[in-house]
């Protein structure tokens, strides 16, 4: 029976932000709602764009920083695993919370946390920031077995000779500092420093993002053997999607602070469920001039994550977004502004504003009582597939001077099952999630 | 093809405090009209030095060694200065001297900067100025190299009449080649200037057509006063600004003056910009840099390397800091903007499946020397030189089979003391004998494609 060496259920990061003293209101969603679960010896690569929330994810799972809210179980059986699930499905809080207290990450303080933290690391990105430039190369490995008391010092001194041949530097690097090293070679350091501990669970953040291409592969290539011979779970986080499916055995795509999409590599790159992971799969460099290009191409920008759009996070950009997708009132007012201001503006003279009621609803003032619902109606049905957010009216009412626009009411989407291992969140698979159920 | 840049023996390097960095060790490079070039190489590979030193950017203490030439459109830019020998440099050379020299070389390229070949730097958030909106520092390069263009655009809208305007109307509603008829008719009526601003409504995807039309009629302007109307004249035709030149020395007078086509400059930029496929770019000029995203800024930066139309753009990793969706729109511009105006550019890169999305053909770049030049397929699919084929083996692809990357062992020459003969020998699996003590010279194995390696051909 496996292990799961890191399960986090419903995690959440929230980031204050503004505010002064203690007033501070807003907070970036950073991290909302992720459920991530790493078998042992299994490769989790995590995909996504800048500001997604992976690195914040990464240092999360080995606490780093403190989450919000969420449950990160250490080290369960499987089969504690799924009574866990099943008690969080049933409500049986009891039960999870004596699951928790034994496995949980999060109650762990003090002394009992410390040797816990020996089953665990990270690698940063940039090796020129992380390794610290006043201190012997061999200092800088041998740091963290001495924190968590993995070894005495004089133990300590011969391991790190041992852990330099491991990632091929010569003994004599133990003796430099930072600065005399390559971007390569000092990668090859932290890493060092990152397995010193012979750890459980590693986290690699964007490892090989600030080195060249021969080196990443140097690099790339040694992990891979770190691996193998010390059988570590690895979460291995990254922009660059070669990289990471090179190297993973599953992936996980994020966006804006949610996992998107989840699975078995293969079927997560080569037949994209959610329409980000396609567009963004589509996005990807290739070293094959010759091949016929096809793009998605997505509008827009990543959504602010201080306030995020509802629902679906994705439905603003998205090119199949329907009616239930997450559309709310100021998204559909200022559609129907540009239409009934200013492209349209000839048909609609008499309009004098726009409101929004409640967060479904919206009512339109007139003028005079001309019947402007039919056309409004008609240029609507003509915008639709360019401007997404006029899908989810659900109905046009002209009382006299008053015309009221009325919206679906949009469903959180969470993970749905398609099939076999890959977990989608996209409304598009929900019905097939009830027919496999 | 015409040539636009030709680069012969070029050898720039860097005298330190630790020794000379030999940065640039001979290049030889030709770039032909509307093509993409990709240079990729190893970081310190001299990539960037080549990109600075077609820009005449070099720091003062960048020496550019005798014999070397760059030729923009025919003209070689470093002729008439009296550079530094080689063995000079061991011996008699002087840095105030080589300050003298350098400083005379970018003086000289200063009116070529921006119009002739421009520039995108790899990090945009450092290569704009965080002070200016985005608008004026667009405006400002127009104003300083073309800002005749300016004035006749200004003075087009106020010479055209509305029965002009209603005439423009009707040709443009009834022919099929808009932007010829168009250049046709403004230089017939003395209007040069109005044409883009014309196509610039009609390209505009957020107006419905009754609008359009509207805004094309209401392009009229009223007449200026004496003095700007004749500011504006003298600008557009180029002539000596005789009175202005005293006037524009009192402060007040000349910010007056110069506000007039620096607004002007704003509404190119508004056009520059949603050409870009920027959304909303009436609101995007007044803002700083710091209210854009990645992406839009990268694409300020495009905007003000093309804003006067040059020949030849350098992009500098200019995708390096962005992510795949955003840096995949980016190549899909440049690739719109090759075939549109038939720009040439340089792209310089060290990623070679992103050289991959929109090159012609590929530099490769070891230590100082271009070592195979080849259109982009035959880098791709039969790689001559050892270290191109080294580098396409070490890119992750994606495939459904399992696969090991192989790297190159070894790194990148400290360019202090480079080794003997080839530069890549010591890395290299096929090194022989005669690569210690021999440089290789360029030989073309194929048509078009060049290789610098003992193993082709018959040295």
């Amino acid at each position: 029976m496996t292990n799961y060496i890191i399960a986090a259920y419903d995690l959440k990061k929230y980031f204050p932000v503004g505010g002064f003293l203690f007033s501070s209101k807003q907070t970036v969603k950073a991290v909302d709602g992720v459920n991530i679960k790493i078998k042992e010896n299994e490769v989790l690569g995590l995909v996504g764009e800048t500001g997604c929330g992976k690195t914040t994810l990464g240092k999360l799972l080995i606490r780093l920083i403190e989450p919000t809210s969420g449950e990160i179980l250490f080290n369960v059986p499987e089969e504690i695993i799924h009574e866990y699930e099943q008690a969080l499905e049933n409500k049986d809080y009891k039960k999870t919370g004596k699951i928790s207290k034994q496995y949980s990450l999060l109650n762990k303080k003090g002394s009992e946390l410390r040797k816990l933290r020996r089953y665990m690391n990270i690698v940063f990105q940039d090796p020129y920031s992380s390794l610290n430039p006043r201190m012997l190369v061999k200092d800088i490995i041998a740091e963290p077995m001495l924190s968590t008391g993995y070894a005495s010092k004089k133990e300590a001194e011969d391991i790190v000779f041992k852990l330099l041949e491991e990632v091929g530097l010569t003994p004599e690097f133990a003796f430099r500092y930072p600065h005399e090293l390559s971007g390569g070679q000092r990668q090859r350091v932290a890493l060092a420093r990152g397995i010193s501990t012979l750890p459980k669970f590693l986290v690699l953040d964007e490892p090989t993002s600030a080195l060249d291409v021969s080196v990443q592969a140097q690099i790339l290539n040694l992990i891979n053997e770190i691996k193998r011979k010390y059988s570590i779970s690895l979460l291995f986080i990254s922009h660059n999607i070669s990289v990471v499916h090179y190297m993973s055995d599953r992936i996980a795509i994020m966006y804006a602070g949610r996992v998107v999409e989840e699975g078995d590599k293969n079927s997560v790159i080569f037949d994209a469920k959610h329409p980000y992971s396609k567009a963004l799969i589509s996005a990807i460099p290739k070293p094959e001039p010759l091949r016929e290009k096809i793009f998605v191409n997505l509008q827009g920008e990543i959504p602010n994550l201080i306030n995020p759009p509802k629902g679906c996070r994705f439905h603003p950009r998205c090119p199949v977004a329907f009616e239930l997708c997450g559309w709310t009132a100021d998204e559909v007012l200022s559609d129907l502004e540009y239409i009934i201001m200013q492209r349209y503006a000839e048909y609609f003279k008499g309009i004098k504003s726009i409101s929004i009621e409640d967060d479904f609803t919206l009512n339109i003032l007139c003028e005079n009582s001309n019947p402007f619902d039919k056309r409004l109606l008609e240029i609507i049905e003509k915008e639709k597939n360019e401007l997404k957010s006029l899908v989810s009216i659900k109905s046009i009412k002209q009382e006299s001077q008053n015309i009221r626009v009325e919206l679906y009411r949009y469903i959180e989407p969470s993970m749905y099952k398609v099939n076999g291992s890959v977990y989608v969140r996209c409304l598009l698979y929900k019905n097939n999630d009830e027919k496999q159920r | 093809m015409e040539t636009v840049l030709n680069i012969k023996e070029l050898k720039v390097w860097f005298y330190t405090r630790r020794g000379i960095f030999r940065a640039l060790n001979g290049v030889n490079l030709i770039l032909r009209k509307g093509e993409v070039l990709g240079i990729a190489g190893e970081s310190g590979s001299g990539k960037s030095t080549l990109g600075l030193s077609i820009m005449a950017l070099l720091p003062y203490n960048a020496v550019i060694i005798k014999g070397g030439s760059i030729y923009i459109k025919s003209k070689n830019t470093l002729e008439t200065f009296d550079l530094f020998d080689e063995s000079q440099l061991r011996r008699k050379f002087s840095m105030r001297k080589n300050r003298r020299i350098m400083n005379k070389i970018s003086n000289s390229l200063s009116k070529l900067r921006g119009k002739l070949v421009s520039m995108v730097f790899q990090e945009p958030m450092t290569s704009l100025n965080p002070l200016l909106q985005v608008g004026y520092q667009i405006a400002e390069t127009i104003v300083a190299h073309n800002s005749s263009y300016l004035a006749k655009r200004i003075l087009s809208r106020i010479k055209v009449t509305n029965s002009d305007l209603k005439e423009v109307l009707n040709l443009v509603t009834s022919s099929n080649n808009v932007e010829d008829e168009l250049k046709r008719y403004a230089k017939n009526k003395g209007l040069e200037g109005i044409e883009s601003q014309i196509l610039y409504i009609l390209g505009r995807k957020d107006l419905s057509r009754t609008r359009k039309e509207r805004a094309i009629l209401t392009l009229k302007e009223k007449k200026k006063n004496f003095l700007t109307m004749n500011y504006l004249k003298r600008v557009a035709e180029n002539r000596s600004l005789g009175i202005y030149s005293i006037l524009d020395r009192l402060p007040f007078v000349k910010r007056f003056f110069s506000r007039i086509l620096l607004k002007e400059g704003y509404r190119r930029a508004v056009e520059l910009l949603s050409l870009l496929n920027i959304p909303h770019a009436e609101k995007v000029v007044y803002m700083y840099p710091h209210e854009l995203s990645g992406g839009m800024r990268q694409r300020v930066a495009i905007a003000i390397a093309i804003s006067n139309n040059p020949d030849i753009i350098i992009l500098d990793e200019p995708t390096s800091a962005l992510d795949v969706i955003v840096q995949n729109q980016i190549l899909q511009l440049i690739s719109e903007l090759k075939s549109k105006f038939n720009l040439s550019f340089i792209f310089i890169s060290h990623d070679l499946s992103v050289l991959a999305e929109v090159c012609d053909r590929i530099a490769i770049m070891y230590g100082g020397r271009i070592v195979e030049v080849a259109p982009i397929d035959k880098i791709f699919y039969e790689p001559l030189h050892p270290y191109t084929k080294g580098l396409i083996k070490a890119i992750p692809k994606i495939t459904k089979e399992s696969m090991t990357l192989e790297s190159i062992p070894g790194t990148v020459p400290d360019m202090r003391n480079p080794p003997s003969g080839c530069m890549f020998h010591p890395r290299c699996p096929y090194a022989m004998e005669i690569c210690r003590k021999q440089i290789p010279k360029s030989i073309e194995y194929n048509k078009d494609h060049f290789v610098e390696c003992f193993l082709y051909g018959e040295q």
